[in-house]
């Protein structure tokens, strides 16, 4: 039904939302769809009152000899007008409201494999991963200015976090964008579905820098990311490591960096 | 004592110039000075808008007419030359012209224009009263505003430059002054003392417009008689009063921050950045209705008068405002769905949100309801009030956009919201000419051109909807607002022709403001002289000589029904003035209300 | 102020004005035309009353200006309580505590002010110009007691170490009880103008508005007092 309509709008050229960005992660269709019923219907409720309105202009020019109707309203009419809208703006309420705590309600995130620190400060990213031991503020932590490396069809777990003024974490192509302030660590996650190379500006006002602050997030395939992981954090010469991490990466377990170790010690052989 | 007695009293004695143009207490003259003032500020504010727009469209190219000033004028210490070297507006002076740009319409256009203005100039006439209750407290109220205006104006030239934290002024940002990058800190902090100050003006104007329509309306002009102008005015007034002192005590708390060391909103000493958006919010989003109301009122008297038709539902009209200001306390969330507040609020705001549009939803019909059957004489005013009515109609539907949370976590701080609030907030400038080529007759006296003014209508209408209807799709894909440079961004590049395009077309929509100034300008001086009651309207200032002399009325006003009896079947012209008495035998009982 | 009160007093014989000349021109139509202007549907009803509105421009004015007074002291009750209930240790360490016992003496000096200027109000009422300006004196005294204690109290605090930057806590307390304190400086000053005029016999039994607008912001700042002594003091 809506791809019908999606087709039927194309077809006469009103489709204003065929200048989404691509959709790159799993919740982007969803909010797209949500997008596109508050379009068509936006869409008809625009077309009715421009319709009758052109229609009252066209058809109620004054004329000498014709007088106006006399009336002051129409109580069943205006019942109408009332209870119609308030059904639909119910709607889309109740149907919004399921997408928006999927995403964002915070006790229903999905459990993530990748978990990513993103610290904003005036005007650049800074992106930190926990490394092999899945901690952050360790030994092993490294921090990637501007750059972010996440696997494709995978959670990420982000903690956003802030250090000066507000900014606003926003990937335009998984349809994420989430405020950070200082001094507090918000959750939000994604899931990509495509691989490249996606632009993350700043979308809160930050400062004369505010324009140009932005970093990229890289969708890698899993292979490309195993690869990236084994360069950043080259395993360590025991080969038992290898083993253990061959037989936790099934479980999908919290910590990804075995999983690199295992990644490069299979391209490196 | 004397002054007050003046002012209730029909002119009896000449003033002189200073009194009658400056410290003058009668209400209309008030509502002339915050007319001019607004409509000046409206030129400035419409000049920021400009340069914001040619940064946008050209960027970091230097600004048009720059090639006038000399290299040496560049090198020199000048204002300008510092502010914006060799015509090239940088980012802090970008930051700084789009927060002065909505800050200036909002505080220092639409609400003097719309509440000091026309506010002023019809509260006491359209109700029946001589003036103001409180004539002093009137004057003052205007006399407040100017340093107000002076300051925010002045802080242009400050060391820094004017505020540049958006004119939501979002702290730690616009709290902690070394954030700002600039040196010197004045900008802020003068902007919140000047809208501390107009705080006051306000407070003073609502307290003023409260007393006069409880207690000063004319005999038999009943609450539900009045015109749906004044009952928005009313509306509007006890939003003010009770919205604008939350922003004070904020504004009050932020200067703080700023000067004395508290830590109210800043995060390192213990504070809370998020309670400032509560509290801007809680007094801003009060304020967006503070500003569409009365032009819903204003369009609401232009559609039924130049109609000749009652407005359709006057009573659904009266408490869908009466909602829209009870439910606008209730709603602030929802510009703060992905402020990090908790997103189980997002959903409680939502729900608001989307019953906040139902009364918007039924005034929208129910000017629809007054056209159908009608009998439309197209004025200029009649054509401005269509023009709001189907602006409107757009920048309504597109907040429900964003009122979907989903939906909202991708078109937040895009040009969505930018093409939505001018859709709205410049709707209202609709509202605005729609009231002034309306009562400019009973406020100067002459006409104003309508062939000018349909030229004027037409144009602005055109590349109104041309500047901002492709907004939409500018945020559709993911254009941020409040950017200095698109082309910084990959993923805008394809967007920098239509970029461009919007700024010439908002060019176009700045120069046929001319037509209105000159229209206005020149009706001033060369208008025709208006009648008492040119468009044969109802209510009661058409009663009253054009321009109305001090006190009004020559005879006082008995108000005998409602505003909207247009084609009557009680006599034989298709209007009846509230103040026309007629004998029980034609009278039918329909016949008022 | 007064001016605007002024006002009103020229306004009303005006509306009379009106009235007398429209009478007998001719007859309303088909409802009793009540001269306030309101009709039976008035929802702020004042048809019962025919010699004019039931509140006097000024005095409605002057309850439209508290409505305001309470929503920007909600404002920043709102904002401490924001801080206060985030903070499980209040005050936090290190801190010094306020004065909770002397602050409570001079709550009972601030409440005992609103007694007496209920006596000035009904001494007047019966045109005892004498007892008004005694109890007005008396009125303004623990107004000023009022201040000169918090105030010293405010020097104390500084000289141990509590002060504007003294995180939120210290903030909040100053600009709270500050703004407050402002407020009662507004009216002992507004109340010392009257009691010039009081004892220029400018108030008689019948023309006693100005004592009674005085009257109701006196109690205004008075009732606000507790509350906030409550929730900065006490909670």
């Amino acid at each position: 039904m809506l791809e019908q309509l999606i087709e039927l709008m194309n077809r006469l050229n009103v489709n204003m939302l065929n200048w989404l960005p691509e959709a790159a992660s799993t919740y982007a269709p969803a909010i797209d769809e949500v997008f596109y019923i508050i379009y068509i219907i936006t869409g008809l409720a625009f077309l009715l009152v421009t319709v009758v309105m052109f229609w009252c202009l066209l058809r109620f020019k004054a004329r000498p000899g014709r007088r106006a109707r006399y009336s002051h309203g129409n109580v069943a009419l205006e019942l109408i007008w009332t209870i119609v809208p308030t059904i639909v703006f119910l709607g889309i309420f109740f149907y919004s409201q399921s997408t928006w705590s999927i995403i964002k309600y915070p006790s229903e995130f999905p459990e993530s494999s990748v978990q990513v620190r993103v610290v904003a400060k005036q005007f650049a990213w800074e992106f930190h991963y926990p490394g092999p031991d899945g901690e952050f503020d360790t030994e092993d932590d490294k921090m990637f200015d501007g750059d972010m490396v996440v696997p494709v069809n995978q959670v990420v777990g982000l903690t956003l976090r802030g250090s000066d003024v507000i900014h606003s974490f926003f990937v335009p192509e998984f349809r994420l964008k989430q405020d950070i302030l200082p001094r507090r660590d918000i959750p939000a996650w994604f899931n990509a579905t495509k691989t490249g190379r996606f632009e993350t500006p700043c979308a809160e006002l930050c400062g004369p820098g505010h324009s140009g602050m932005k970093g990229w997030v890289n969708v890698y395939s899993d292979a490309e990311y195993q690869a990236w992981v084994a360069e950043q954090w080259p395993a360590p010469v025991d080969t038992g490591v290898e083993e253990m991490g061959q037989e936790d990466m099934p479980q999908g377990g919290v910590d990804p960096m075995d999983q690199e170790d295992s990644g490069q010690a299979d391209t490196a052989q | 004592m004397s002054e007050s007695s003046a002012a209730t009293h029909a002119g009896h004695h000449r003033e002189g110039f200073v009194k009658h143009y400056f410290f003058s207490l009668d209400h209309k003259m008030i509502g002339r000075q915050f007319l001019f003032t607004g409509l000046f500020m409206l030129v400035i504010g419409g000049l920021l808008a400009m340069m914001v727009r040619w940064q946008l469209g050209y960027p970091e190219e230097p600004l048009p007419f720059m090639g006038g000033f000399s290299e040496d004028f560049w090198d020199g210490e000048s204002w300008w030359a510092q502010t914006a070297p060799f015509g090239i507006v940088t980012s802090e002076f970008y930051n700084t012209l789009f927060t002065m740009h909505a800050t200036i319409m909002i505080f220092f256009v639409v609400m003097p224009i719309m509440i000091g203005g026309f506010g002023n100039f019809l509260v006491p006439i359209c109700i029946g009263a001589k003036d103001m209750a409180f004539p002093t407290l009137n004057m003052l109220s205007y006399w407040t505003f100017v340093p107000g205006v002076l300051l925010m104006l002045l802080s242009f030239f400050v060391p820094g430059g004017a505020a540049g934290g958006g004119w939501t002024s979002y702290a730690p940002l616009a709290a902690v002054p070394d954030y700002a990058g600039v040196e010197g800190h004045w900008g802020v902090t003068l902007w919140c003392i000047s809208l501390f100050i107009i705080g006051f003006s306000s407070l003073m104007g609502s307290i003023n417009y409260i007393t006069t329509i409880i207690n000063m309306r004319a005999p038999g002009m009943r609450l539900f008689r009045m015109p749906l102008t004044i009952w928005s005015l009313f509306i509007v007034a006890i939003l003010l009063l009770l919205a604008l002192p939350v922003l004070t005590s904020a504004l009050a708390m932020m200067v703080f921050d700023r000067l004395f060391g508290t830590n109210f909103f800043i995060p390192d000493g213990g504070g809370e950045p998020l309670l400032w958006q509560h509290l801007f919010w809680f007094f801003g989003h009060p304020e967006v209705y503070v500003l569409v109301l009365p032009a819903m009122g204003v369009t609401s008297d232009v559609l039924s008068t130049f109609a000749r038709k009652p407005i359709f539902g006057y009573r659904a009209m009266v408490y869908s405002m009466c909602a829209i200001a009870f439910l606008s306390w209730v709603v602030w969330g929802h510009h703060m769905f992905q402020s990090g507040m908790d997103p189980v609020l997002g959903t409680a705001f939502t729900l608001t949100t989307m019953l906040i549009a139902v009364p918007s939803a039924i005034k929208t019909f129910n000017w629809l309801g007054t056209l159908w059957g009608s009998s439309i004489r197209f004025t200029t005013a009649m054509w401005f009030a269509l023009g709001f009515v189907s602006l409107f109609t757009i920048g309504g539907l597109s907040g429900i956009f964003m009122a979907s949370t989903p939906v909202d976590i991708f078109i937040h701080d895009t040009y969505y919201i930018v093409a939505h609030i001018h859709y709205v907030v410049a709707g209202i400038i609709f509202g605005i000419f729609a009231g002034l080529y309306f009562w400019f007759p009973k406020m100067f006296g002459r006409m104003m051109s309508e062939t000018l003014g349909k030229l004027h209508f037409l144009l602005t209408f055109v590349f109104f909807n041309l500047t901002f209807f492709p907004m939409h799709f500018l945020g559709v894909g993911g254009h941020m607002r409040r950017i200095y440079n698109p082309e910084q961004y990959e993923f805008l590049q394809p967007w920098q022709e239509m970029n461009t395009f919007i700024t010439m077309m908002a060019l176009c929509l700045g120069a046929s403001q001319i037509f209105f100034a000159i229209n206005f300008i020149g009706s001033l001086i060369w208008g025709r002289r208006a009648e008492d009651n040119p468009w044969e309207a109802n209510t009661l200032e058409w009663d009253a000589p054009s321009p109305p002399p001090h006190g009004n009325f020559l005879e006082d006003p008995v108000v005998y029904r409602g505003a909207y009896e247009y084609s009557s079947p009680e006599v034989e012209e298709d209007w009846l003035p509230q103040s026309v008495y007629l004998e029980p035998a034609v009278a039918g009982e329909e016949g008022h209300d | 102020m007064a001016e605007d009160m002024s006002a009103t007093v020229t306004l009303e014989p005006a509306l009379e004005e009106v009235e007398s000349e429209v009478r007998p021109q001719g007859p309303p139509p088909f409802f009793p035309e009540p001269p306030g202007g309101s009709g039976g549907d008035d929802r702020f009803g004042d048809d019962d009353d025919h010699a004019g509105p039931p509140l006097s421009n000024a005095y409605l004015g002057l309850l439209i200006f508290l409505g305001a007074e309470t929503m920007f002291f909600a404002g920043l009750i709102g904002s401490f309580l924001v801080f206060r209930v985030a903070h499980e240790v209040w005050p936090p360490a290190m801190l010094p505590r306020l004065p909770v016992g002397v602050t409570g003496v001079n709550t009972l000096i601030l409440l005992a002010s609103a007694l007496t200027m209920r006596r000035a109000k009904i001494a007047i009422r019966s045109g005892g110009q004498r007892e008004l300006v005694r109890m007005l004196l008396v009125t303004a005294g623990l107004g000023i007691t009022f201040l000169l204690v918090q105030g010293y109290e405010w020097l104390r605090l500084l000289q141990y170490g509590l002060t504007l930057a003294s995180g939120v806590y210290g903030a909040t307390f100053y600009v709270l009880v500050g703004c407050h304190a402002v407020h009662v400086l507004g009216a002992v000053i507004w109340l010392v103008s009257v009691l010039w005029w009081a004892a220029r016999r400018r108030y008689t039994a019948r023309g006693s508005a100005g004592v009674a607008l005085c009257a109701m912001y006196w109690y205004y700042v008075v009732a606000l007092w507790p509350i906030l002594y409550g929730l900065v003091y006490l909670y």
